[in-house]
């Protein structure tokens, strides 16, 4: 509980500062607004003028027609702009949060993934950027406008007729004060509504999702009832809160009606009492007045709308401040990189702690591994093998003991130059949406046409290959051709080819291969190990056959070793 | 384009009264809005007549403007309340009835969600897009009525301008898009895959330190996106200064006509403003029916799916036996798809204990499909107790067969309701000593909650593996005198995936146990064991 009000805090605050980088993003779509609401004064007065020469019996004076129309003309130019100025607004405030946000997440690395799904990431990275489009491109602009533009109209209707302006300021004036004693009326309502549809739409989201469950129990027609049930509760919990929400949201209605007729009424009686020449002189500011009126509460209006904008981006804001920070820059002093001719690799006294809960991944454990020598880690799974690489990967720090690569601390090396320095096959290599070709190039993108085709021939992806239509060409990942685990791992055996690196690091390269394919693929291995320093986690017995030294983990302990320093 | 929507209406026929009070009370307060803006000017043009009633009528409108703005503010979101209940209900009912099963099976997850997505689309109906259209059919005629009282020929004028505004352009804007909302679909989609391939291979990336190209490649997929957008915000900001156009050419008609009757004109120019003004929001109406209607068609069509395996229409009496049998099995899960089984046989005898081994693809999964009806075979058959499951009704049969998958959902509820779903009369005793079998009764009893405890969304309040043991804790649970558990293990680490064997070994006696798997742990005590290869299973020692 605690955590999320902290969360929400932070969204507060997160939301209150970009809303101020917003003012500044929305300067555009603004001045429009503030242009177009002068030029709608024009039109008001010069449509005043039409009706009050038509009045004294005069020609429709033509110039008040030309004027009228071509402002009308230039408002609608405006109202294109004003909409493309939105757009660009919202769109430069999404690409920006959204590369701010996958970098914080490309940064955290792989250790995100061991409390998070990637789904829900890229939900965040994607759909909860979007959903902040509304905030910079309508509520941010609605929002100073709201302002703005009554003042600008109140002006106007000043220089028309002081008295009318007295008027529609009381009224105007009775907005804000009817939303402080009613707390802000429109914004309790649609928060109500929406948090509503939120619950209930997670609630069948949930049940959709879980639709395989529901129906595999027998249980479909129990969860239709209790799901219209849910929704009817809901529906009468919700209109008690809106019944009485509503009624302050009547405050802009009794504000925008109340000015009209208290004016409408005000020039009746004025024009009914004043004589002919009088009459004259008075209507101009009275049709004046009636047509600005309307204009001066349109911008309340839209800002009320707009709210619903701003709770879309609350509920976004609680995902994005809950990413990890962005590092701090390492001063350039510690960055160092380590001579790539091969690597020697030294565990001393390394400890490391996933949970605290489970007791340590590694305690205190130590090996020295000369360059060219392969070490295999032996034991069941959960004994740290897997720890073991993943500090050599650099995707987390030792809590403490030190780590080495040629004599060099792995915590003193750039992300760059560590990655230099190893090529990694882990359990499932993740496939990219592309070509078998696009997937290899991931581990070297500069390499020729002709590295390539090396680099599938040694991982023998070619006799595959070549039985496919469009080759290595042919399209893989998301919605493309399904290789299955033996024939992505040659990929990936392929991709450590092309890499070439001196260190090579093997995570249960075969956990889901059946035994003929775990055979062929520990085949490839041996060979790509050739020449390498090689670290092998697995617990399968076909991993004897890769030779090399060999150490038994027990609970982050060495328990056995054969061979190994 | 049409069709769906109206299919949509229909279900929402059950909430008729509501829908048309709402719409009725809706169109009474357009009217005192624009009335109190015409009437305004009329006041103006009458004050040298001396209309005494004037006043009057001005606040009878003000208050009435106020009081039906309020009835349909309460009355609308009340019946959009109810009718998007409705909608969810029957698409609810819908989908389990039709293909969701089989979703299940294929972690069709993502897409249900975007169909979820589609029926969260059409909430805007009523209010956003029916509501406006309505008003603006009930405006026409009023304007061309009042105008037409005085001149024929602007009434004619303002009367076309209405209508390309209210009608022409929204339906302009509905066309553009549907047809662009395919594109955006295909962009936003490809934006996902490159987020999706950046942070699912989170180690890929790293091990290659290939951050700065995936930000590169999410970024120029987004920038396809924007294009998109941008393109599509630019048709309908043309849509929407097009309607301005109208209004403002429809004033200025009535403007140049003033000389002729300037009272009536007044009025007529007040009730050209309001009226306008009262339907500038439809052309964005218009774009927003266009994505209604396309996801409607998605809705409907998922909800209009065939039933993959149809119930027999005359079912045979259930077997009293439960031996499991499959004999001669030949399947595929889509005709373009490569065979899962070819001449599958391979038998599971009553209250045995059985493992099915197999690397992944070779249809471990596919097996538990075929035995719960969610599939059927292309031939052979599968029999239960020696009667072929095609003549068995598949609800009868699913209660036979309790069933542990991969992607067995906990729902974003509590403990014992997660649990009930299986057994829903289980008494106190019976669901701790699953959560007892399952290894987590000693977690659940250390919460404040115990039972009440929430699980949230998917399970996010528990650790992975804590998840797997409470979806297993509702398996055992289950009356079932067959169980089939799919990888049950997956998620746990060694030692509770050695515990929880151990304890399936002791528990569960008297029923059939499937345990696929893609190997064993060494402390399973089973009868037989096949491997699954090439489409046959092959009987491997016990």
């Amino acid at each position: 509980m605690a955590q999320a009000d902290t969360t929400k805090a932070a969204a507060r605050s997160w939301l209150r500062r970009e809303q101020r980088a917003g003012v500044r993003a929305a300067r555009p779509v603004l001045v429009l607004h503030v242009i177009g609401q002068v030029l709608a004064i024009g039109q008001a007065f010069a449509a005043a003028t039409v009706l009050a020469r038509a009045f004294a019996g005069g020609e429709i004076p033509l110039l008040a027609l030309a004027v009228f129309g071509t402002l009308a003309l230039v408002r609608a130019v405006l109202s294109y702009l004003t909409e493309q100025a939105a757009f660009s607004a919202g769109a430069a405030a999404r690409r920006r949060l959204r590369s701010d946000a996958l970098t914080r997440l490309l940064h955290a690395g792989p250790a995100l993934l061991r409390s998070r799904h990637s789904g829900d990431l890229a939900t965040i990275v994607v759909d909860r950027v979007e959903a902040l489009d509304g905030l910079f491109s309508r509520y941010v602009p609605a929002e100073t406008f709201a302002m703005a533009g009554p003042v600008i109209v109140l002006l106007a209707v000043l220089y028309a007729d002081p008295r009318a302006a007295l008027i529609v300021a009381g009224f105007g004036l009775l907005v804000p004060v009817g939303m402080a004693v009613a707390g802000i009326g429109a914004a309790a309502a649609s928060r109500t509504q929406f948090l509503a549809l939120a619950r209930l739409q997670a609630r069948f989201l949930d049940r959709v999702r879980g639709i395989a469950t529901i129906v595999l129990y027998g249980r479909a027609q129990d969860e239709a009832q209790a799901l219209a049930r849910a929704a009817k509760e809901l529906r009468i919990r919700t209109m008690r809160v809106l019944r009485v929400a509503f009624l302050s949201s009547m405050v802009l209605d009794i504000a925008a009606a109340g000015a009209m007729v208290v004016l409408a009424i005000h020039y009746f009686f004025t024009l009914r009492n004043s004589g002919d020449a009088a009459f004259t002189a008075d209507l101009w500011p009275a049709l004046a007045v009636l047509l600005l009126t309307p204009e001066f509460f349109a911008p309340l209006r839209t800002y009320s709308a707009a709210y619903q904008d701003r709770l879309h981006a609350t509920g976004a804001a609680e995902s994005l401040v809950d990413l990890p920070p962005l590092p701090q820059p390492v001063p350039p002093a510690e960055i160092r990189t380590v001579n790539a001719r091969g690597v020697t690799v030294a565990f001393d006294n390394v400890t490391l702690t996933w949970d605290p809960a489970r007791g340590p991944a590694l305690d205190e454990l130590s090996f020295r591994l000369a360059a060219g020598e392969t070490l295999v880690l032996a034991g069941p799974s959960g004994s740290g093998k897997s720890s073991v690489i993943e500090i050599l990967l650099g995707f987390v720090h030792p809590d403490s003991g030190r780590v080495t690569l040629n004599g060099a601390d792995i915590t003193d090396l750039v992300p760059q130059a560590l990655s230099r320095l190893t090529a990694w096959i882990g359990q499932r290599p993740v496939l990219f949406a592309g070509s078998i070709r696009d997937n290899i190039l991931f581990a070297r993108p500069e390499a020729t046409a002709e590295e390539v085709a090396d680099a599938a021939r040694a991982a023998k992806l070619d006799s595959f290959v070549s039985g496919l239509p469009r080759g290595l060409d042919t399209m893989i990942g998301e919605g493309g051709y399904g290789l299955s685990g033996g024939q992505a791992q040659r990929v990936a055996i392929a991709r450590a080819y092309l890499k070439n690196a001196p260190l090579l690091l093997l995570d249960e390269p075969t956990a889901h291969l059946d035994p003929a394919t775990e055979k062929d693929v520990f085949e490839s291995l041996s060979r790509l190990a050739i020449g390498r320093t090689v670290i092998l986690a697995s617990h399968s017995s076909a991993a004897h056959g890769f030779g090399g030294r060999r150490l038994d983990l027990r609970h982050g302990k060495a328990v056995s070793a054969r061979g190994v320093a | 384009m049409m069709a769906p929507l109206t299919r949509i209406l229909l279900i929402w026929g059950g909430q008729f009264i509501w829908l048309a009070i709402g719409v009725i009370i809706s169109l009474a307060a357009l009217e005192a809005g624009v009335g109190l803006m015409t009437v305004s000017g009329y006041a103006i043009g009458a004050a040298a007549a001396g209309v005494v009633t004037l006043p009057f009528v001005l606040r009878f409108l003000g208050v009435s403007r106020v009081v039906l703005r309020y009835l349909e503010r309460v009355v609308t979101h009340s019946a959009t309340f109810r009718a998007l209940a409705d909608l969810r209900v029957w698409f609810f009912q819908s989908l389990a009835r039709t293909g969701a099963g089989g979703l299940g099976f294929r972690q069709a997850g993502d897409m249900l969600a975007r169909l979820v997505g589609d029926v969260e689309a059409l909430d805007g109906l009523y209010l956003r897009i029916i509501l406006p259209l309505m008003g603006a059919m009930l405006l026409l005629p009023a304007i061309v009525l009042l105008i037409g009282h005085r001149s024929a020929a602007l009434s004619i004028e303002v009367g076309v301008l209405f209508a390309i505004a209210a009608f022409v352009l929204p339906w302009i804007a509905a066309r553009v898009s549907m047809r662009t909302g395919t594109g955006l679909a295909v962009e936003a989609g490809a934006l996902r895959i490159a987020a999706l391939d950046a942070l699912t291979g989170l180690r890929e990336v790293r091990a290659f330190a290939a951050e700065g190209r995936m930000l590169a490649a999410v970024q120029s997929k987004e920038a396809k996106l924007f294009a998109a957008q941008k393109a599509m915000a630019g048709r309908l900001a043309l849509a929407s200064a097009g309607a301005f156009l109208c209004a403002q050419l429809a004033v200025l008609a009535v403007l140049s006509e003033a000389g002729a009757h300037p009272a009536a004109a007044v009025a007529a120019a007040f009730l050209v403003v309001a009226a306008f003004e009262a339907i500038s929001g439809l052309p964005r109406a218009g774009a927003a029916a266009g994505h209604a209607a396309a996801a409607a068609h998605r809705v409907m069509e998922a909800a209009d799916a065939p039933v993959p395996v149809p119930d027999p229409a005359d079912p045979v009496a259930m077997p009293e036996r439960t031996t499991l049998r499959f004999e001669g099995v030949q399947f595929r899960w889509s005709p373009d798809r490569p065979l899962v089984f070819d001449g599958l046989t391979l038998e599971v005898p009553e209250g045995a204990r059985v493992a099915l081994l197999g690397p992944s693809g070779a249809g471990k999964s596919t097996l538990a499909a075929l035995a719960l009806k969610v599939v059927a075979p292309r031939s052979g058959q599968v029999t239960l107790g020696g009667t072929d499951i095609a003549f068995l009704p598949a609800a009868l049969v699913r209660a036979r067969i309790g069933w542990l998958g991969q992607t067995t959902h906990l729902f974003d509820d509590t403990i014992r309701a997660n649990l009930l779903l299986a057994r829903p009369d289980a008494d106190e005793v019976s669901l701790w000593a699953a959560l007892d079998s399952a290894r987590i009764g000693d977690v659940v009893r250390a919460l404040p909650d115990k039972l009440e405890t929430w699980v949230g969304e998917g399970g996010t309040r528990f650790s992975g593996g804590q998840g797997r043991r409470l979806a297993l804790a509702r398996a055992l649970l289950s009356p079932a005198p067959i169980l089939i558990l799919d990888e049950p293990c997956a998620g746990l680490d060694a030692e509770t995936e050695r515990a929880f064997l151990e304890t399936l070994n002791d528990t569960a006696a008297g029923r059939t146990i499937i345990l696929i798997t893609h190997r064993l742990t060494g402390v399973e005590r089973l009868d037989r064991i096949f491997r699954l290869s090439g489409g046959k299973a092959v009987a491997a020692a016990a």
